[in-house]
């Protein structure tokens, strides 16, 4: 655990004394933003309700998880520093396992720093509290399945842009799947799988309100099968 | 102490290194020579643990690379030849990341516990050390992309050194810096190397003289010589050759003959004869590997020309140098 904590605190650190980790959450908090009160236009509609806001996370995260991840592997190949933590008394577990952390740390400060939105909001209407945990918590659940994504993704790829492009392409599929079988009208076992695969659809009840324990359990199984590819990844690389 | 035994490694199909086996001792320097793509890089990844052998046996301190990868990074302190540093951190914060890693410690301030003050003390020390051997004193706050190659070159041998471990690999320690600093460091990886087992990898062939007790030539993955520096050149001399410039007394040295010259006993042939100007003649003489019972021919052609009427201008023996060595071993197989 210490070993990972050090992993992630190196990450965490370089976050922040580059621009790119500011760039990201200011860019999120903006898009959110603006997606609330202009273009749902939640003053003009005159309902105390979030749910709009924290249905588009999801996509929105589609696009901020890359931008956390994609320096992840890709940045330490470029500069060398790969090799260093190889050579560092680190399981592949433990490097795979930090740098999810800090990146997920990192997605969890930029969630954290949309409270604002319903603390004003509350003051506009009456909230249920307990919604609002649970939208929360399904917004962080989701966010650490992309992130698990994105950390895999650029685990394979040679570099920066490539990273970022292949997760988020990765991620809209994951997050749009479940809306082929509403266009293509596919029905029982096929949707069902459809919506099953779906980083959006498990978010659903979420956003509703309700903990529902298959999502939790998809989004923490997700999470886990895709640092596992990560590290495997890792392992067979020392046998090329 | 590493011992490698009939290591193998191929990537993708391609056998890098084919079968070499060497011990370095504690207490030693090691260089790897070789031309690029030699497999001196590919050695230092398996004993770091970075690769594991396509076949063969690397062993650190007694424990195999394969079955204790762990065990044996915590040992090695490696330099790897791109010098990887995170440019976005300071050099206190790059050197406090290593010192998490190598388990010194722990970074919280003193003060709060006292067992967290001997920890504290413990990595303050470590760093203390490290950064006072590559001399990097004043560099601490700066940021590492403020750094010139020659400093990031310290702190990468800082970061190798870091947790005072039995072992060192250095893949070409010295390059980019300055003469200064190239004698600086290599007296730093000289006396590193007297408690410790140090194997490096350069180009270089001055640095293989100047700091290693042992050498191994590589090439193409195989190792083409190994011994102690002055071994290697005995071992592989083919002859060594004489140079020798004469005056004549008065008049001209056009007397001077070659066949005279080759006829002397020691000597194999003259392999160049000419005349400098009318009065001084240089040569150069090729003569069998140095036999310890024979008469010095030094003397015997000092001996001849006196009896002349030469003076001598100069006579040096020209050993073989490493250098010469290296070319010779390893342009043998382009041939092949």
């Amino acid at each position: 655990m210490k070993n990972v904590l050090a992993i992630a605190k190196r990450e965490i650190r370089s976050a922040f004394n580059s621009p790119v980790a500011y760039a990201v959450i200011l860019g999120y908090l903006l898009f959110t933003g603006i997606y609330l009160y202009f273009i749902r236009g939640f003053y003009v509609a005159g309902q105390a309700d979030l749910r709009d806001y924290f249905t588009v996370m999801p996509l929105v995260f589609a696009f901020l998880v890359p931008a956390l991840t994609m320096r992840s592997w890709a940045e330490e190949r470029r500069l060398g520093t790969y090799e260093l933590l190889l050579t560092l008394p680190f399981t592949e577990g433990q490097l795979v396992l930090g740098k999810f952390l800090s990146s997920f740390a990192l997605a969890a400060i930029a969630v954290a720093l949309t409270i604002p939105v319903p603390l004003t909001a509350s003051m506009l209407g009456s909230f249920d509290a307990g919604i609002l945990v649970t939208q929360y918590l399904g917004v962080l659940l989701e966010a650490a399945a992309a992130v698990a994504v994105g950390e895999w993704i650029s685990s394979l790829a040679k570099n920066q842009v490539s990273a970022f492009v292949g997760s988020v392409l990765a991620l809209l599929c994951l997050v749009l799947v479940d809306r082929v079988s509403g266009f293509f009208g596919a029905q029982g076992l096929a949707a069902g799988l459809l919506n099953w695969l779906s980083l959006a659809f498990h978010y659903d009840s979420f956003s509703r309100g309700v903990v529902d324990t298959r999502d939790l359990a998809y989004y923490l199984s997700a999470s886990v099968l895709f640092l596992y590819l990560a590290s495997w990844g890792l392992t067979r690389r020392k046998w090329s | 102490m590493i011992e490698l035994r009939e290591l193998r490694k191929s990537y993708g199909g391609v056998e890098a290194v084919h079968g070499v086996s060497f011990t370095a001792e504690t207490g030693s320097v090691l260089g790897l020579l070789g031309p690029n793509g030699a497999g001196k890089t590919t050695i230092m990844k398996v004993l770091t643990g970075y690769h594991f052998p396509s076949s063969g046996k690397a062993v650190v301190d007694g424990i195999d690379v394969e079955e204790d990868p762990i065990a044996v990074k915590s040992r090695v302190g490696y330099l790897p030849e791109s010098v990887p540093l995170y440019q976005d951190l300071t050099v206190a914060e790059y050197l406090d990341f290593i010192a998490d890693a190598r388990g010194l410690g722990s970074s919280a301030k003193a003060g709060r516990a006292t067992a967290g003050a001997a920890e504290a003390g413990e990595r303050a020390r470590a760093i203390e050390r490290a950064i006072g051997a590559c001399g990097l004193e004043g560099f601490y706050r700066k940021k590492v992309e403020e750094l010139s190659k020659g400093y990031r070159q310290r702190l990468g041998l800082a970061q190798a050194i870091l947790h005072d471990p039995p072992i060192l690999i250095l893949d070409e320690p010295t390059t980019g810096l300055d003469p200064n600093q190239i004698i600086e460091i290599r007296e730093l990886i000289k006396s590193l190397g007297e408690s410790k087992t140090v194997i490096l990898s350069t180009h270089i062939l001055q640095e293989v003289e100047a700091i290693c007790s042992n050498v191994i030539i590589l090439n193409e993955g195989r190792v083409a010589a190994q011994g102690a520096p002055s071994e290697i050149g005995k071992a592989l001399k083919g002859e060594e050759r004489i140079r020798l410039r004469l005056k004549a007394a008065r008049g001209s040295a056009e007397g001077l003959d070659r066949e005279a010259l080759s006829s002397l006993p020691g000597l194999r042939s003259v392999s160049s004869f000419r005349a400098e100007s009318p009065a001084v003649l240089a040569a150069e003489i090729a003569m069998p590997p140095a036999d310890a019972e024979a008469p010095d021919v030094g003397e015997t052609i000092f001996d001849w020309a006196v009896s002349r009427g030469y003076k001598v201008l100069e006579l040096e023996r020209h050993r073989l140098s490493l250098e010469e060595i290296f070319v010779k071993l390893t342009s043998e197989g382009e041939g092949r």
